[in-house]
């Protein structure tokens, strides 16, 4: 009996532990669940109240889901559609979140069996598969009857979501890149921020003047990435990543090539921390944590530099530098859509138009999630935090470079693009090797998918 | 009173199985709903995939370095636990915890116990090993996390086949002056070897289908990626992120394919050491 006794007891504490350690695990997650239902009912308050219709209502009772991969814009996108609600009390939107890492391996496995959300975010790069299989909804004769008007949003973004003359998705924001920087290392070492006047020498000179190996900090983050890293830096130095037909990489050029080597050189000189350290922990989780000193970034990231309390206050943005060619700079637009398949079309399509409305970009842009598509809804992004210079990412969207996607074969070379990458970037292969290995990888994908 | 178990298998276990076969032979697009008959053109492919190869020698490497050492080890463990020692039970409830972990828990902690500049493991070693990132040594770390991971329950096993040998038996081998390591070679090792092959039988199985402590610790931008990736990462690689299921269906076919054979040579091989009494 006392046996028995004492097993138990061992056994509870051994489920105690095993618990803490879930507990820990979800301890981030926990936080930021906490952040976004606080900010989620201030961002309702602060829109007006709508009118709920008087009376009766005989519309039936609905949830629809809007799937979105980024939880920094939750609280925005919960705002979005609690006003919504209060308009159609009808319908209920339920909202998940699908980190990128998995989102499109989802999507993938939801689209053929029919069980795509009823609303969710599109990429660019992933589109024309949905498209092309019919798995979302061509909206081409709502906009023909003049119920939405995509001539309303910045920089033509409303035609990314166009295949073969039917439109199928209202775009919801745009992104451009920028460079963050920790103001506070900076001043310790006395050197003058980041500016337009930079160009890609000057980055590299201060990313070695700022670097202290020994203590863990580094000037700049030369992270293996493509939106936000090197893609950027081979459109200033004059290359391309694709032919303008997208019929050819263009990884092979020899401006490619000069442009990755010149990031990876940053490693090499020790003014970044090397592959390996960014692969243990995250060129952004480090910048957060106040270890680099600049790091390229999205604007669709701001929310998440804000939110660490290490660098809140201590950083700012300014332009990407300028190359050789160009100050380059890419540019891509997300876009909502519904499923073909889903049970409650006419609803879907209420909140779908929602989701492109003055007044849902106008949320988006108050609480910073990302920059509007909306034409005229931006300022009130850059006004979001009027403490940071959030203007360069709508100065740099007027030369900027349209995302690489909008080919069959983009998900393919894209998602085989950063394995090859990695073998450089972590030194078992040389740059130009990786390049090199990636043009050829490309063109035979572009092949493949034709 | 078989049937909702055996429809379950056949649902969830047999068709997919089958599927999977068929998928093989296909060139499917539009995220499977249009499929093209390509015959053996998936494996010629795979077989002139250097890739495939590496990924077939890392995953048997794995299983050579993982299978022998879990054996030993839990029994070692189990026969430890066997004895009447003080905090039995404590001791045996610490062995199983890995076993009731999440996985993906266990990924986060052994990550920071494998990195080099903070980690755990070499502040104990006084190394500055990548251990995770270094392809030299990569393939050791996952040996350890899935040891680890895989005593607690193969000792659960090997224990019990521990208490089902006679105790008679050891009192007439201390009679005969047996002691210590004489009687564990010559009573314990013998009686215990059905449970030793099954626990073999089923630890390359689980082996060879080595997969989420890669996708958890390593992660896809490793640089050692390469030097461990198994055949089911490949699968997984081929099939949800390139988006070619067919591909990925002709890797795992091989495995299955593999694991009937060491599986079928394990069996013939037993008449060799199992005693059945």
């Amino acid at each position: 009996m006392n046996v028995r006794k004492k097993s138990t007891a061992v056994t509870a504490a051994g489920v105690l532990l095993v618990a803490s350690l879930a507990l820990a695990a979800c301890g981030g997650n926990s936080n930021n669940g906490g952040n976004a239902a606080g900010s989620a009912s201030a961002g309702g308050a602060s829109s007006p109240a709508a009118s709920k219709p008087a009376g009766g209502d005989p519309k039936k009772n609905v949830t629809i889901s809007y799937t979105i991969w980024d939880k920094n814009q939750q609280p925005a996108m919960e705002a979005i559609a609690k006003a919504f609600t209060d308009q159609n009390p009808n319908i209920k939107v339920k909202i998940d979140v699908i980190p990128w890492g998995d989102y499109w391996t989802k999507m993938s496995a939801a689209a053929p069996s029919g069980t795509l959300p009823d609303v969710f975010w599109m990429h660019g790069g992933q589109f024309i598969k949905y498209a092309t299989g019919k798995f979302i909804e061509p909206i081409t004769d709502k906009v023909t009857a003049g119920e939405i008007d995509l001539g309303n949003y910045a920089s033509n973004l409303g035609s990314i979501y166009t295949l073969d003359g039917e439109n199928y998705g209202i775009p919801k924001d745009f992104d451009t890149i920028g460079l963050a920087y920790n103001k506070e290392l900076f001043d310790t070492a006395g050197v003058p921020y980041p500016d337009d006047t930079w160009d890609y020498a000057k980055l590299a000179e201060v990313a070695k003047q700022l670097s202290q190996p020994d203590k863990g900090i580094y000037g700049f983050g030369a992270k293996l990435d493509t939106q936000a890293g090197y893609w950027n830096d081979i459109l200033a130095n004059g290359g391309h990543i694709l032919n303008d037909d997208m019929t050819k990489s263009g990884y092979d050029e020899p401006a490619t090539i000069e442009a990755l080597k010149a990031r990876y050189q940053l490693i090499v000189d020790k003014a970044s921390p090397t592959h390996q350290q960014m692969t243990d922990t995250d060129a952004v989780e480090m910048f957060k944590s106040g270890k680099l000193a600049m790091i390229f970034d999205g604007s669709w990231d701001n929310g998440n530099l804000a939110s660490s309390d290490i660098i809140k206050g201590k950083y700012d943005w300014a332009p990407l530098p300028k190359g050789k060619v160009m100050r380059g700079n890419i540019i891509n637009g997300l876009g909502n859509v519904m499923s073909s398949k889903g049970k409650h079309k006419e609803e879907s399509w209420q909140f779908l138009k929602f989701l492109g409305s003055k007044e849902a970009a106008e949320i988006t842009a108050q609480m910073g999630a990302a920059i509007p598509a909306f034409t005229g809804t931006q300022d009130a992004w850059v006004k979001s935090q009027p403490d940071l210079n959030l203007q360069v990412f709508i100065d740099q969207a007027a030369d900027a470079v349209p995302y690489p996607s909008g080919s069959k074969s983009y998900p393919v070379w894209f998602a085989k693009e950063a394995e090859i990458m990695s073998q450089a970037w972590g030194g078992a292969i040389s740059v130009e090797e990786g390049a090199k290995k990636v043009a050829e990888m490309m063109n035979q994908a572009i092949a493949d998918a034709k | 009173m078989i049937a909702p178990t055996l429809i379950g298998t056949l649902v969830f276990w047999f068709w997919p199985a089958i599927y999977s076969i068929y998928l093989g032979f296909l060139k499917s697009e539009n995220f499977g709903l249009d499929n093209r008959w390509v015959g053996l053109a998936n494996y010629e492919r795979l077989f002139k995939d250097g890739e495939f190869w590496q990924n077939l020698r890392n995953t048997m490497l794995y299983v050579a370095l993982f299978v022998p050492t879990t054996i030993v080890l839990s029994t070692f463990f189990a026969v430890m636990l066997n004895a009447k020692i003080k905090g039995r039970s404590a001791y045996r409830v610490i062995y199983f915890l890995p076993q009731v972990t999440m996985a993906a828990a266990a990924a986060m902690v052994w990550v920071i116990i494998f990195a080099q500049d903070y980690g755990l493991l070499n502040s104990v070693l006084g190394t500055h090993i990548a251990w995770i990132s270094d392809k030299r040594f990569a393939m050791y770390a996952l040996v350890m996390v899935g040891v680890w991971a895989a005593i607690g329950f193969n000792m659960l096993l090997i224990l019990a086949g521990l208490q089902s040998i006679p105790r008679p038996l050891y009192e007439a081998a201390e009679l005969d002056g047996a002691v210590g390591i004489r009687k564990f070679r010559w009573i314990t090792l013998p009686l215990l070897t059905p449970t030793l092959f099954f626990t073999s039988i089923v630890l390359v199985i689980g082996a060879t289908q080595i997969f989420d402590s890669i996708y958890l610790i390593i992660g896809k931008t490793n640089v050692a990626l390469p030097a461990v990736r198994s055949l089911v990462y490949a699968y997984y690689q081929n099939s949800f992120i390139y988006y070619d299921q067919n591909y990925g269906a002709a890797i795992v076919n091989i495995l299955l394919l593999i694991n009937l054979i060491l599986t079928g040579f394990q069996f013939l091989m037993q008449k060799k050491w199992v005693v059945y009494d």
